[in-house]
């Protein structure tokens, strides 16, 4: 419901403004990042390792190479995960098979500099995008001409479900300008215990149309359900929180939970980042004339 | 109220072992309108004793027998001296004239000159509606909560936030009554102006130590509004055109003398004069805010009079959503005189506060959300006016609350569902007695204590949680369920309060105070400033109740024949059950909210200096605070201490208001106040090219934002008009911010959108501009 409240900090009368200021901030010791967003597809998977930095870095945080990355999958099978450069490590499902047994719980193993990180993930299912439907609509507040798409698709009866939603213009994400403002659901809505088993929301469902860029004809709308666990969900609601926490309204800025921890328990917050296996589904439609 | 009807024969038997005294009472108005004046002082010049009217406008006072010269002072008021030969009880209603020529004596306060030094009373400030209205304001709206921000010991989070800080309590810390009945969001569009409207309010007493066992609930202060009754002699209306609001409100009475009526509305019409140039699809949205105000009071005898007060006011915004928030209050009131020297008054209010928000949806696509506080009390209380150096409160009060934390449904593409929270449900009481004993010429105390009691009742259910470490959600254990009525959880504080005050001499005082508040109420918000959607909730298993301690220390001195008057105060304070919030904590919606709860204790320290010019063409104020206030919750910043995000270590105000002529006045403010604080990141991190901010050494607070300051300043001209024309205007002109600056209200951090790998501090200003106004207000 965090959400509800950009919606009345909008109400405002008066000159309120923002500029940019010089700051002084103290500086802290690197830490390991872990950039783990897996999926259950064929597509490459992708783990990215980086050091945390300076926060006014201005820069591409350094990689961190040297590590040993491999996804622990069902009846001892390891996916290991080849160092490509630059802290990219990948994984080709092609290869030696996908992330894909619904029900289990993947485990993580991370050797950086002789320590070994570890974190789970749950693999859950994931409803079907059934279809994407669009329509054209004038401008109103806050949004231009153009169509706008809705996805449609049901949430799982009688469990608790998370889910991330990814989605794309023309194969671009759709909130390039504002990276952080994920599109995140609790069963079909924002929160609570009361969506169980609906379809999305409509919030949700019309929230892969970015207001500032609708689509135009000829364009293709497309769009990634994903399921998460709880922890990998809250780190993601954190993240859209964290990256843009200002105004009246704001919560106490506050570091953002990690999902990975030392496989000896040794120092609880050594390394940042998320570890989740997601299964996806997708659908894309190309807007046309009606 | 066994207790009461003991006390209460306990108290009548005191009174007969004097036979050799006699008692004057009555009630002290002004000859003008007919309103009772609070605070008036009654004094034997001869015994160098006195007394002073009550809230109500009563007075009793008890002398031996004998012959005495009897004088009714009150500031603005001239001077009544009335010789009394006292050999039976006698009832004196008194009314006195104003002054005349008002530029001779400009009152600050309603009291009479030297009561600051006199008074029992440390810790208080008093505003009139008057010196509201001479400050400068934004856009030239007068403004209650925003005056109260420039006394000493008042802070604010920042500018445009709802509510007030005093000594370093939250703002959910502060008993807020418009007319004894408690006012649970004191504010409009967000916080930038409060709900009271200045027209219709007589006077303001904020109250923030040595605060008596009469009041109760809240740790920090009390806020205490009192209506104007209404004109009885004759048909008076006053009102203006100002750059937000409206105003227009009508007094008169209905029986002179016995029965007078008071109504004040304003609205906001920001969007009546936009309307016209908005496009076509905006025409739909809303954006009002609205409050009425309305009084009318009965005297059906010299022994009993009846008030009914209300107050309804709502902000509405609305633009393919709808959404609107207010309060509602109803009090009546019943003023009983027992005896010359037994005062009662019984109270029964009503408070709600609402709000209501939805989409324009269709039935296939929905969603309505409410929620609301509800509360019903009736609150007795008794004054006794043993002699003339014991005056003795007791009573008590009930409050019964009911909190739908969020009623709610929703419909997705024709699916519907019910997803509210469960109401719960409360009461509370309170019993106390006090004694205000002067000894001797120089001394006196008020001791006495409160009892207070809380319930948390069914129909509910009560939910047991695993500990975890302090900052992690805790686990939900096991849930019992309780009928209606039934008894859920309860907790009793005793409060005991004390004052003393010592005078040195005729212009200056010590005075020192402790007091113990305990509260059972919490406001759950977990953000910078308060929002209207923010609920409040009751102390339950989980939730124990708020309980402060305060001790202050003050030196009051006067100067010049009371045109000064000067106070240097002391203060400490010891909170405990401070409700926080782990981080990622979900506060709506959320049926295990209290597992996303945290508990701690705040302490904070102060020094308060204050000095004011009452009388002359110059008056106005300064006051300077250097305080300090903080908290420790496990949990947060590694478990230590840390400065609460209201916390300025120096906060100064400076008030003036310099009459030129009949003409012509200016007024001007200035504040300045230390940064707050703010959590500053040390790293970044990238997760999915977003760059996120890390503090490494999980720390809360550990910044200063840069210092606060504003200065404002108005002129106000009232046109030479024909002495016998009823009609009376007068001009405002107002400039907020007048050097521009732009006070930050928070800096926070983000990617720069136009090159992700950027990141920015940015400066966030609600009002990064000067702001001039003009109003017109008028009387007749």
């Amino acid at each position: 419901m965090r959400r509800f409240i950009i919606y009345i900090s909008f109400a405002f009368l008066f000159s309120s403004c923002e500029d940019v200021i010089d700051v002084d901030l103290d500086q802290g010791k690197s830490q390991l990042v872990v950039d783990a967003l897996l999926t259950n597809d064929s597509s490459l998977q992708i783990i990215r390792l980086t050091k945390s930095a300076d926060y006014f870095l201005n820069a591409p945080t350094p990689s961190a190479s040297g590590a040993n990355v491999s996804v622990l999958g069902p009846n001892g099978k390891t996916f290991a995960f080849t160092n490509t450069g630059n802290g990219v490590y990948t994984y080709d499902p092609s290869t030696n098979g996908r992330l894909d047994s619904v029900g289990f719980v993947y485990q993580l193993n991370l050797v950086y500099e002789n320590k070994t990180y570890v974190s789970n993930s749950l693999l859950n299912p994931v409803p079907l995008v059934d279809s994407i439907t669009y329509s054209f609509e004038e401008n109103e507040l806050g949004q231009e001409d153009g169509y706008y798409a809705q996805f449609w698709a049901t949430d799982f009866f009688g469990r608790k479900d998370f889910y991330y939603i990814r989605a794309f213009k023309n194969g671009v994400s759709i909130n390039q300008d504002n990276p952080s403002s994920l599109i995140l659901s609790e069963d079909a809505a924002f929160g609570g215990n009361g969506a169980d088993g609906f379809p999305f929301i409509l919030p949700i469902r019309a929230s892969i149309t970015n207001g500032d860029d609708p689509f135009a004809l000829g364009d293709i709308s497309s769009v990634e359900l994903l399921s998460m666990n709880r922890d990998a969900y809250e780190f993601l609601e954190q993240v859209t929180i964290q990256a843009n926490n200002g105004g009246l309204f704001s919560t106490p800025p506050a570091n953002i939970k990690s999902n990975i921890k030392a496989a000896d328990g040794s120092s609880q917050d050594e390394v940042l980042g998320v570890f989740s296996l997601s299964s996806i589904s997708k659908n894309s439609i190309q807007i046309t004339q009606q | 109220m066994r207790t009461n009807l003991l006390f209460f024969l306990f108290a009548l038997t005191f009174s007969s072992y004097s036979q050799d005294k006699y008692t004057i009472s009555g009630y002290v108005r002004s000859a003008q309108t007919g309103e009772e004046l609070i605070g008036a002082t009654i004094a034997v010049r001869s015994l160098n004793t006195g007394v002073s009217s009550n809230v109500y406008g009563f007075y009793s006072l008890t002398l031996n027998e004998g012959s005495y010269e009897v004088s009714y002072t009150y500031i603005g008021y001239q001077e009544i001296k009335k010789t009394i030969e006292l050999n039976e009880n006698v009832e004196l209603n008194i009314e006195l004239k104003e002054t005349v020529n008002e530029l001779e004596v400009v009152e600050i306060t309603d009291e009479a000159a030297n009561k600051n030094i006199s008074s029992i009373e440390m810790s208080v400030n008093k505003i009139d509606s008057k010196t509201i209205k001479k400050i400068p304001a934004l856009l030239g709206e007068a403004d209650v909560v925003k005056s109260i921000l420039l006394l000493p010991g008042v802070s604010t989070v920042g500018e445009g936030s709802t509510g007030f800080n005093v000594r370093g309590g939250g703002i959910d810390q502060n008993l807020v009554l418009l007319d004894e009945a408690p006012v649970y969001n004191s504010s409009h569009l967000f916080g930038f102006f409060s709900v009271f409207n200045p027209d219709a309010v007589k006077n303001v007493k904020l109250i923030k130590g040595g605060i008596a066992p009469e009041y109760g609930g809240r740790l920090s202060s009390i806020l205490d509004i009192r209506m104007k009754e209404g004109n009885k002699k004759e048909f008076t209306g006053s009102g203006g055109v100002g750059a937000i609001f409206s105003r227009l409100s009508l007094e008169g009475p209905i029986i002179k003398d016995k029965a007078s009526f008071l109504i004040a509305g304003r609205r906001s019409y920001a969007d009546v004069l936009a309307k016209p140039f908005l496009d076509d699809n905006l025409s739909g949205s809303q954006f009002y805010f609205y409050d009425l105000t309305a009084k009318v009071n009965y005297e059906l005898n010299s022994k009993n009079r009846f008030f009914l007060s209300g107050y309804f006011g709502r902000d509405v915004f609305g633009s393919g959503f709808l959404f609107n928030w207010g309060n509602a209050t109803a009090t009546l009131r019943w003023n009983h005189i027992f005896n010359e020297k037994l005062f009662m008054n019984l109270t029964g209010y009503y408070s709600d506060y609402d709000y209501a928000f939805g989409v324009e949806g269709d039935d296939e696509d929905d969603f309505e959300w409410s929620s609301s506080i509800v509360s019903y009390s009736v609150k007795p209380d008794f004054s006794y006016y043993l002699n003339n150096k014991n005056t003795i409160r007791f009573g008590g009060q009930s409050i019964y609350y009911d909190f739908k934390p969020a009623e709610a449904k929703f419909a997705s593409d024709g699916q519907t569902n019910d997803i509210s929270l469960p109401e719960k449900f409360a009461m509370e009481n309170g019993l106390y007695i006090q004694n205000e004993q002067k000894i001797g010429a120089r001394t006196s105390l008020l001791y006495g204590i409160r009892w207070s009691h809380f319930s948390y009742l069914g129909e509910g259910v009560k939910q047991t949680y695993r500990d975890t470490t302090p900052g992690i959600r805790k686990p939900l254990e096991s849930e019992e369920f309780f009928d209606k009525n039934e008894r859920i959880t309860s907790y009793n504080n005793f409060e005991p309060r004390l004052s003393i005050k010592y005078e040195l001499d005729e212009v200056s005082s010590l005075k020192a105070s402790y007091n113990r508040m305990s509260q059972y109420l919490h406001l759950i918000s977990n953000t910078v400033a308060s929002t209207p959607i923010d609920v409040w909730l009751p102390s339950t298993n989980n939730i124990e109740p708020q309980i402060a301690d305060q001790i202050a220390v003050g030196y009051f001195r006067n100067f010049k024949n009371n045109m000064y008057e000067a106070s240097a105060e002391v203060f400490a304070k010891d909170f405990q059950n401070q409700v926080d919030y782990i981080d990622n904590a979900d506060i709506f919606f959320n049926e295990q909210l209290e597992g996303d709860l945290l508990t701690g204790d705040g302490r904070a320290i102060g020094l308060e200096l204050f000095l004011k010019k009452n009388k002359g063409k110059f008056t106005g104020w300064v006051s300077y605070t250097i305080s300090r206030s903080e908290r420790q919750v496990d949990g947060i910043n590694n478990d230590d201490w840390y400065p609460n995000r209201f916390d300025r270590l120096h906060n100064l105000s400076v008030v003036n208001s310099y009459e030129l002529n009949e003409k012509w006045s200016f007024s001007a403010n200035f504040v300045y106040s230390t940064g707050t604080p703010a959590t500053f990141p040390t790293n970044r991190y990238e997760i999915q090219g977003i760059v996120l901010p890390h503090n490494v050494d999980n720390a809360r607070n550990n910044y200063r934002i840069p210092a606060y300051h504003r200065l404002d300043i108005s002129a106000t001209l009232t046109p030479k008009k024909n002495e016998n024309r009823r009609w009376k205007g007068e001009w405002v002109f107002s400039v907020y911010n007048v050097y521009s600056r732009r006070n930050p209200f928070a800096i926070f951090f983000e990617q720069n959108s136009d090159d992700p790998v950027v990141t920015e501090a940015i400066r966030f200003s609600v009002i990064g501009n000067f702001v001039p106004a003009v109003s017109y207000n008028f009387n007749f």
